[in-house]
């Protein structure tokens, strides 16, 4: 599959360029580029390693993404977006770092920090080839990228997609270090089929599979287990008058966690698409919408649920065992001066009952007034509450959040400029109960934010000033943290060149410890050197220095980061 | 004299034969919920056969799994069950594949349902017995043992702050970002480790694919606790239009977070529900400036 479409791909390329010259009617729209970051770590004493790397040192990337437009009818659309280095800290990828093993070219072309795709289309019918990131539902399909090809075909009001390929090559466990996790080979296909009413309504079956191979890795990961997973799902949407819609999937999974345990009778296959094992399992999950949308009031109520065994390979991530229910409203009033967004909801774990039940309230609030043309005032206050039965321990989990926050606004101006003054404070509490004493602990932050923003009305230069203050207290640990930072943002040059620098001051503070030191400064120039081709360059640079809150005293650390890239813009007339 | 002979061989072969097997059975009392996973943990499950006192018979394994009230919910079908063959003079070792084969082992009623859906039981405290039982009538040739367990699944921690699709002052989050999280339930015996990763996504870049892809600006193990506060150092510059790769247009910078909850080795603690890496299902976030937006 890899060969073949990479042979599709390097083919089509030149030839639809070549062809895109020679007709009439031919325009292209989008971008390619190529950028440079580089970081850099300083970190003192000699030795200390208290302080990680958060970049890799230098790093290159391109990217290429026009659309080919040939008449009305045909286009040519590319995604390319390249990685110099690979970058996995996480998935199947884990442990492809820089310094670390080389990739083959399977594994360098389908490794997510890679995007290679194109997708031809001619009136309703898409071709899609390379690594795509299809979603089909909600249930069935959606996170992952897929190197393959398949096709998206919408003949009047059907739709019928397809793809096929590979989400992961085989990647061999190594110990390291670096340690690669390391991956089975796994396989994929989707299936859609269904019918749409632009507005109206659509209506889909869709068809899941992927599956890993034995054999693709060797020696094999040593805490991922071969897999297997086919899903089904039907999803419609039907949007009424008035605003009114309904949200409606229905979807069943039956999922082999491990490929090497014992094939069995005891458990009813799925032939073809699915051979039961022992450690296959088969469950259900279900997601529905019903409300309203106005211009001026919303509301909706939402619910899902997984069932326990739900597993699909399209969203790896996902967890199940759980119902959501959650009901919506967005409320505009007053002239549309006053603005309400709330939410309640649950969120009900374990309805299978394989571990312990747990219950989350979770209740946001957002209201804006717009009192005058000087004054606002936003409020919002959030609550979270997680709460699950003892088990073996003498007591259950209990952690309540309550957020609220206040933030008022005053802006006025005369004849030369215009102000802006924003205060904003917000105090949190997190009660946590130790399962085996009993004891709450009490986590409370306070935070003020003072910002404020003078614009200028003759002048093209664009400052702001923010002071913040930021305080949390927990039993043994009282940290301090207190910020004043200024931007200034302004065009030069003929305005071919936006400058934005910043700076910011930290003093960060913990229990009685002489306090840490932190000052960060940045700027972005970007110039516009024609109106299809720009230069963006960004520098950091971020000093921190530990007073005797750690050991060494006096530990600090230089940070910088330099990315600077061009960037073309395709216009269709200067190509004409 | 001869007949003498005969007949204490005979009783000799026959006590022989009927003589008691010794069987010693080790069962970790927290095993995984995940049936399957017992076989692939050495350490979970040990049955050692003494050694067959004179010559070799073939025995099966009855397996019989209990409520703490005694009731059988789930046993060996001894007619497919495998033969075991103790050796005289050497002990024979199985595992949990041999002793609770899945393939063998008949649930009932609401058991097998949620074992046919989740691969578990439910969560509960419950007993398993095992009974050597000679291979050709299933006469018992070895006292039946017993070892209670508990079984609950792993449910790994929900991303509750910042909530998903968030939007954070970028004043605000320049200095301090508050992470929390609800904990692994049930609490585990051992302290669990929360390794906190949060990862920049990039221009054109989807939400997995950046998680899967880029290096984490923040990547903190936190013992216990479900909350902590980062401080980004770190300029939320150059305002770039995020989430280009799909609908929602947004000014600022977009994240994703998740949270991998590791045992106290250091290992992933729930190996067999999705992902097999505990990587609890991951969160997005914006860091906005409304002044910048395009």
């Amino acid at each position: 599959m890899f060969n073949k479409t990479i042979t599709v791909l390097i083919f089509l390329i030149p030839a639809f360029v070549l062809q895109a010259q020679k007709k009439p009617g031919f325009s292209v729209s989008g971008t390619m580029g190529v950028s440079y970051e580089g970081y850099g770590l300083d970190r003192n004493p000699s030795g200390w390693t208290g302080y990680s790397p958060r970049k890799p040192w230098n790093q290159v990337r391109f990217n290429f993404m026009p659309n080919f437009q040939f008449g009305k009818n045909f286009s040519l659309p590319f995604n390319i977006n390249l990685a110099a280095l690979p970058t996995n800290f996480a998935g199947p990828y884990s442990g492809y770092i820089p310094g670390g093993p080389k990739q083959s070219f399977k594994q360098w072309i389908a490794n997510p920090v890679n995007n290679i795709a194109v997708n031809p289309k001619y009136k309703w019918a898409e071709l899609q080839l390379g690594t795509q990131y299809l979603r089909y539902s909600e249930l069935s399909t959606g996170d992952i990228g897929v190197f393959g090809a398949g096709f998206d075909l919408k003949p009047r009001q059907y739709r019928i997609k397809f793809f096929m390929g590979t989400s992961q090559p085989g990647i061999n466990y190594f110990a390291g270090p670096p340690t690669i996790t390391g991956a089975f080979k796994r396989s994929n296909w989707m299936f859609q089929i269904g019918k749409e009413k632009e507005g109206k309504y659509d209506v889909a079956f869709n068809f899941a599979k992927g599956k890993d191979f034995i054999t693709s890795a060797a020696p094999p990961p040593l805490t991922i287990k071969p897999q297997e997973g086919f899903v089904t799902s039907l999803v419609t949407n039907i949007f009424f008058n008035k605003g009114w819609y309904l949200k409606l999937e229905g979807a069943q999974s039956i999922f082999t966690k491990d490929l090497t345990t014992s094939s069995t009778l005891l458990i009813k296959s799925f032939e073809p698409f699915i051979k039961a094992h022992t450690s296959t399992i088969r469950d259900y999950a279900g997601s529905g919408a019903i409300g309203k949308k106005g211009k001026n009031f919303d509301i909706g109520i939402s619910s899902k649920y997984f069932g326990a065994g739900f597993q699909t390979v399209g969203y790896p991530y996902l967890q199940p065992d759980r119902l959501d229910y959650t009901v919506n409203t967005k409320w505009n009033t007053w002239k549309n001066k006053m603005n309400i967004v709330a939410s309640l909801g649950q969120r009900v774990n374990n309805i299978s009952n394989t571990t312990l039940r747990a219950k989350q309230l979770i209740g946001n609030l957002n209201w804006f007034t717009q009192f005058n043309d000087k004054w606002s005032l936003n409020v919002n206050y959030n609550n979270f509450g997680f709460q699950s039965a003892s088990g073996i321990n003498p007591y259950g989990i209990k952690n309540v959040s309550n957020d609220l926050g206040i933030s008022p606004t005053y802006t006025w101006s005369n004849s030369k400029m215009s102000n802006l003054l924003s205060f904003s404070y917000n105090y949190s509490k997190y009660n946590e109960r130790d399962v085996l004493t009993g004891l709450t602990t009490s986590n409370n932050t306070h935070t003020a934010l003072l910002t404020y923003v003078p614009s200028y009305f003759t002048k093209d230069i664009t400052p702001d000033f923010s002071a913040m203050y930021f305080y949390n207290d927990v039993p043994l640990a009282k940290t301090k943290l207190a910020t004043i930072s200024s931007g200034l943002s302004m065009p030069v040059a003929k305005k071919k060149v936006q400058l934005r620098g910043q700076l910011q001051y930290n003093l960060v503070q913990l229990n009685a410890y002489k306090g840490d030191n932190n000052f960060i400064a940045s700027c972005s120039v970007d110039w516009k050197i024609t109106k299809q081709f720009s230069w963006n360059t960004y520098l950091s640079t971020n000093y921190f220095k530990y007073g005797n809150s750690i050991v060494p005293n006096g530990a600090n650390y230089l940070e910088s980061i330099c990315r600077t890239g061009f960037q073309y813009k395709f216009d269709s007339k200067k190509l004409k | 004299m001869k007949q003498l002979i005969t007949i204490l061989c005979f009783v000799f072969v026959i006590q022989s034969l009927t003589a008691q097997l010794n069987v010693n059975l080790s069962l970790s009392g927290r095993p995984p919920a995940t049936l399957t996973e017992w076989g692939n943990r050495k350490d979970v499950l040990t049955l050692i056969i003494g050694p067959a006192q004179s010559q070799a018979a073939d025995v099966k394994i009855k397996t019989s799994v209990k409520t703490l009230d005694g009731t059988i919910i789930g046993s060996t079908n001894l007619n497919t069950a495998r033969i075991f063959t103790p050796q005289p003079g050497a002990s024979t070792i199985l595992n949990a594949s041999d002793v609770l084969p899945l393939e063998n082992i008949v649930f009932t009623g609401k058991y097998q349902s949620a074992l046919i859906r989740t691969g578990k039981l439910p969560a509960d405290n419950y007993m398993l017995c095992v009974q050597l039982v000679r291979a050709t009538d299933y006469a018992p040739v070895s006292a039946e043992v017993c070892k209670t367990f508990y079984l609950a699944a792993y449910q790994l921690p929900i991303l509750t702050q910042p909530a998903n699709e968030q939007e954070l002052n970028s004043k605000l989050a320049q200095s301090a970002i508050t992470f929390r999280w609800t904990p692994v339930v049930p609490s585990s015996p051992t302290p669990v480790t929360y390794r906190l990763r949060v990862f920049e996504i990039l221009e054109a870049q989807h939400d997995v694919q950046a998680l899967r892809s880029n290096q984490p600006l923040l990547d903190k193990n936190i013992l216990g606790t479900t909350q902590f506060i980062w401080q980004p150092q770190m300029s939320m510059m150059p305002y770039t239009i995020a989430d280009s790769a799909q609908k929602n247009k947004v000014s600022g910078k977009k994240f994703i977070w998740t949270i991998q909850t590791l045992d106290n080795l250091g290992q992933p603690l729930n190996q067999t529900d999705g992902n097999g890496e505990s990587l609890s299902e991951p969160k997005v976030f914006y860091v906005t400036d409304k002044k910048t937006k395009e």
